[in-house]
């Protein structure tokens, strides 16, 4: 008796251990780190200068050549940059010229220290690049190096082949310049934690998909940040990503729900910036298929599309009408006007390619009506709501629309012939150039070219494209290469997207870029 | 016991070896692969022959049994891989997530337990009255309100009305307790209602007449008797529940940027990280018949009455 009793104290001890264990557990993991920002810290109590940003993505590692966050927290910078007019412009490279068509020869800025007090000179410049293509397959690729050379600050190198666009890519943040040495000492995996670069911001702590903790690098070779601090948050949440931002939480939130802006701009101490993006929505058509093989069918779908109703209806105007594929901000971005929605117009293109009004008013040729398979996904919520407007304003001119919405819209494409287009998005220029988009979506074997498009007018323009390294020359073909997708209408380009951030007013002199590269600057600063 | 513990290990590799090859086989029929991911083609450029080549590197293009026969035999060697998609390897990275994901999960029960058990009690000590009620409000509450729902209310209420507690992010005590709320809050609508029907049952038993005739006062009645009798169901229920935790909250883990199992492994499946599902899988499923086995265990410590041996209850 007394020992069945003394089991059942004890079980009934160790039933209350452990839910004290539990509630011990949570108390005591908050200890070891107290560093996160209590509500309203982050903004209201400016003990120094300190601002905390939640980003839209979240980052398991610092790693330069495998994640964005280094260039964009200002911790590495990269040989070359955009612009605010989305131009190539130098930056660790303080120059550089092309020799022949596989010899670049790059100035490295003088005068630069690594944050750990190495100097920046071309032979660091190599060895981290080599570093990056090594840890960067599809980089590796991009770059296409077969050598390099440094003597002081000069780097010569040379491509396997004519690579016209070869400084666009060291816009790439994969390119982002890091201390090799710093890497050696610290080891590859603690290093991707806390990256040595020559950018404003040096890493204080880093938690993998949580946040990052800087502090400003007070010997940067640009004049030392205003901001003592900055406190980087990742939630892929929207809408708290919203509400932190009301709440005081944060001082600047990326990509937020284009319907919470509303109740953001009511707030007298916030304000929403929305900035044409460099992404661009389109339809992209499949031209081994039958009636869309027809330019006629493609021109008159692309007449269909009613660009004015995306952008006020289902972009909340947080997007702008797209014109080409690439945004007209950008150098070599279409001037033409956009194409309004001309539903007369493509009944006409329509009756030319041979479909006439059947029965019910459905369009049929030889007895077939014009009935269409298309693709759509989820992962960009307003690519379904664009193709269900199509296919509203498709019916209305007799065209039955089937739409399927899948999983994985790039392997759908890739490993399907049945659908005869599909609604898609891209980043166009990410680099400011568009030899990428241009060869990876409309040149056969191209990556984004899953239904093999070929335009007889369109691949000489390329192959001139993509032997043309004067960045002038480069943006007049790759105008005239636009004109002939304007005519040929293999794409039926819709809107380009908004990035919308929002922020408290304490931040001044900073505003997002269409680039998304470069969040973290020197010149940001708080009230 | 040690027989029973035999045959719970012999189960244990059966269930996960059947496991390895379901979703081994699910995961190669699903369209897609890492490749597409890996070499970015939305950002850069390549080639589909490049895509091809890597393919081949990555020994994509071998026969299923092949690559399914190569995996299972680093696993016998305790080699998990490397993940395609992070270059890290798998159990490290999983080991990375875990503590977050049982920080996560201990909080979720702990509230769970706060909540249920002096609701299930009440509820049982005063049937058809304003706590069985209020009880049933709140495991109709539980059962129906979706998770995101409740965690962005809470937000809304706590962060950005009272500012008591802040809206994400490990590391601050207070960061778990709106995770941990919204995590427990539909636990412990279904593990009340489990105690309170539970606590009802015994409440009819002999045994329970008897000790009032003795005289016993309510409270050991009660404390005693009634809800250790009525814990065995709630300890079934409570196991599985505690087993499919340890796979992580992907809607908890993503609202309030929680960097556990559950995100990673639908980030992980998305980009058909192969290696990393796999490892994420045998792991979990360890921890989920781990649980299982430790409920199992704890029956007859709860219950006297319950002595398994054979499968028997003697």
């Amino acid at each position: 008796m007394l020992l069945q009793s003394r089991k059942k104290h004890i079980g009934t001890l160790s039933l209350s251990a452990v839910l004290a264990a539990a509630i011990l557990l949570a108390g005591c993991s908050s200890s070891k780190g107290a560093e996160g920002t209590a509500p309203g810290s982050g903004a209201a109590v400016p003990a120094s200068k300190k601002v905390t940003l939640m980003y839209h993505f979240k980052s398991g590692s610092l790693d330069p050549s495998n994640d964005y966050i280094a260039v964009r927290a200002g911790i590495v910078e990269t040989l070359a940059k955009l612009n605010e007019n989305l131009e190539v412009q130098p930056w660790l490279a303080s120059k550089w010229e092309v020799k022949d068509p596989v010899t670049w020869s790059l100035t490295i800025r003088d005068g630069i220290q690594f944050q750990d007090g190495t100097p920046l000179d071309a032979a660091a410049v190599k060895a981290s690049l080599e570093r990056s293509m090594q840890a960067s397959k599809p980089l590796g690729g991009a770059l296409k190096i077969a050598s390099m050379e440094a003597s002081g600050q000069q780097l010569t190198i040379v491509t396997r082949e004519p690579h016209p666009s070869f400084v666009s890519e060291l816009v790439n943040p994969y390119t982002g310049i890091i201390s090799t040495e710093a890497e050696k000492k610290a080891g590859t995996a603690a290093f991707n934690l806390a990256p040595v670069g020559t950018g404003p911001f040096r890493v204080k702590a880093f938690t993998p998909n949580v946040g990052v903790q800087l502090e400003k690098n007070a010997k940067y070779w640009d004049g030392a940040a205003k901001l003592d601090e900055v406190e980087w948050k990742f939630n892929e949440d929207g809408n708290v990503r919203s509400m932190a931002l009301q709440a005081k939480e944060v001082d600047i939130a990326t990509q937020l729900p284009a319907e919470t802006v509303t109740a953001i701009s009511k707030d007298a101490e916030l304000r929403v910036e929305s900035t044409s993006s460099l992404r661009v929505h389109f339809l992209l058509f499949n031209p081994a298929r039958d009636a869309v093989k027809d330019v006629r069918v493609r021109r008159a779908l692309d007449l269909l599309l009613n660009r004015e109703s995306i952008v006020g209806d289902i972009m909340l105007g947080h997007a702008t009408a797209a014109n080409g594929p690439f945004n007209t901000r950008l150098p070599f971005g279409s001037k033409d006007p956009v194409r309004a929605s001309d539903p007369e117009q493509a009944k006409k293109l329509l009756a030319e390619a041979g479909y006439v009004p059947g029965a019910g008013g459905k369009l049929e040729k030889d007895g077939k009506p014009l009935t269409l398979d298309l693709i759509t996904y989820k992962g960009r919520p307003e690519l379904p709501l664009i193709a269900q407007l199509l296919q509203s304003d498709a019916a209305k001119a007799g065209i039955t629309l089937n739409i399927q919405t899948v999983e994985n819209i790039d392997t759908y494409l890739r490993q399907n012939k049945d659908w005869d287009f599909a609604t898609y998005s891209n980043l166009s220029a990410p680099r400011g150039d568009g030899g990428y988009f241009l060869s990876s979506s409309l040149v056969p074997g191209g990556s984004l070219n899953a239904g093999g498009i070929s335009i007889d007018k369109l691949n000489p323009i390329l192959a001139r494209l993509q032997a043309t390294s004067d960045p002038k020359q480069r943006s007049e073909i790759t105008q005239e290469a636009v004109a002939v997708v304007r005519e040929e209408v293999p794409h039926a380009y819709a809107v380009y997207p908004n990035l919308i951030v929002g922020m408290n007013k304490r931040v001044s002199d900073w505003k997002p870029g269409a680039e998304e590269y470069y969040i973290l600057t020197n010149k940001m600063d708080v009230k | 016991m040690l027989q029973r513990i035999r045959s719970r290990l012999i189960q244990l590799f059966t269930v996960l070896f059947a496991l390895s090859l379901l979703t081994f086989t699910l995961m190669k029929l699903a369209p897609g692969d890492p490749v597409l991911s890996l070499l970015r083609v939305d950002e850069m450029q390549v080639t589909m022959a490049d895509e091809a080549q890597l393919r081949e590197e990555l020994g994509l293009n071998r026969p299923l049994h092949q690559q399914y026969l190569a995996w299972l035999g680093n696993v016998l060697r305790l080699d998990f891989g490397t993940s395609i998609m992070k270059g890290k390897p798998v159990l490290q990275e999983l080991m990375d997530r875990l503590p977050a994901t049982l920080e996560l999960t201990l909080g979720g029960l702990a509230f769970m337990a706060l909540v249920a058990v002096p609701l299930g009690m009440l509820a049982a000590r005063y049937p058809g009255r304003l706590p069985d009620h209020l009880g049933r409000l709140f495991a109709l509450l539980g059962a129906s309100v979706p998770l995101f729902w409740l965690g962005l209310i809470l937000i809304f209420i706590f962060s950005l009305k009272l500012q008591w507690l802040p809206m994400t992010g490990r590391g601050e005590w207070k960061g778990l307790i709106l995770p941990s709320v919204t995590l427990g809050f539909g636990l412990a609508a279904v593990h009340a209602r489990l105690l309170r029907s539970g606590m009802l049952e015994s409440l009819s038993q002999e045994y329970v007449r008897s000790a009032r005739a003795r005289g016993l006062s309510e409270r050991r009645v009660y404390f005693k008797h009634v809800l250790r009798a009525a814990l065995i169901p709630v300890l079934t229920v409570f196991g599985m529940t505690f087993g499919s935790l340890l796979g992580g909250s992907v809607v908890v883990e993503t609202l309030f940027a929680w960097p556990g199992l559950g995100s990673m492994a639908v980030e992980a499946v998305f980009q058909r990280d192969y290696p990393l599902v796999q490892g994420y899988l045998m792991m979990t499923g360890l921890l989920i018949i781990a649980a299982n086995l430790a409920v199992d265990l704890l029956y007859g410590w709860v219950d006297p009455r319950i002595r398994v041996k054979g499968g028997r209850v003697q």
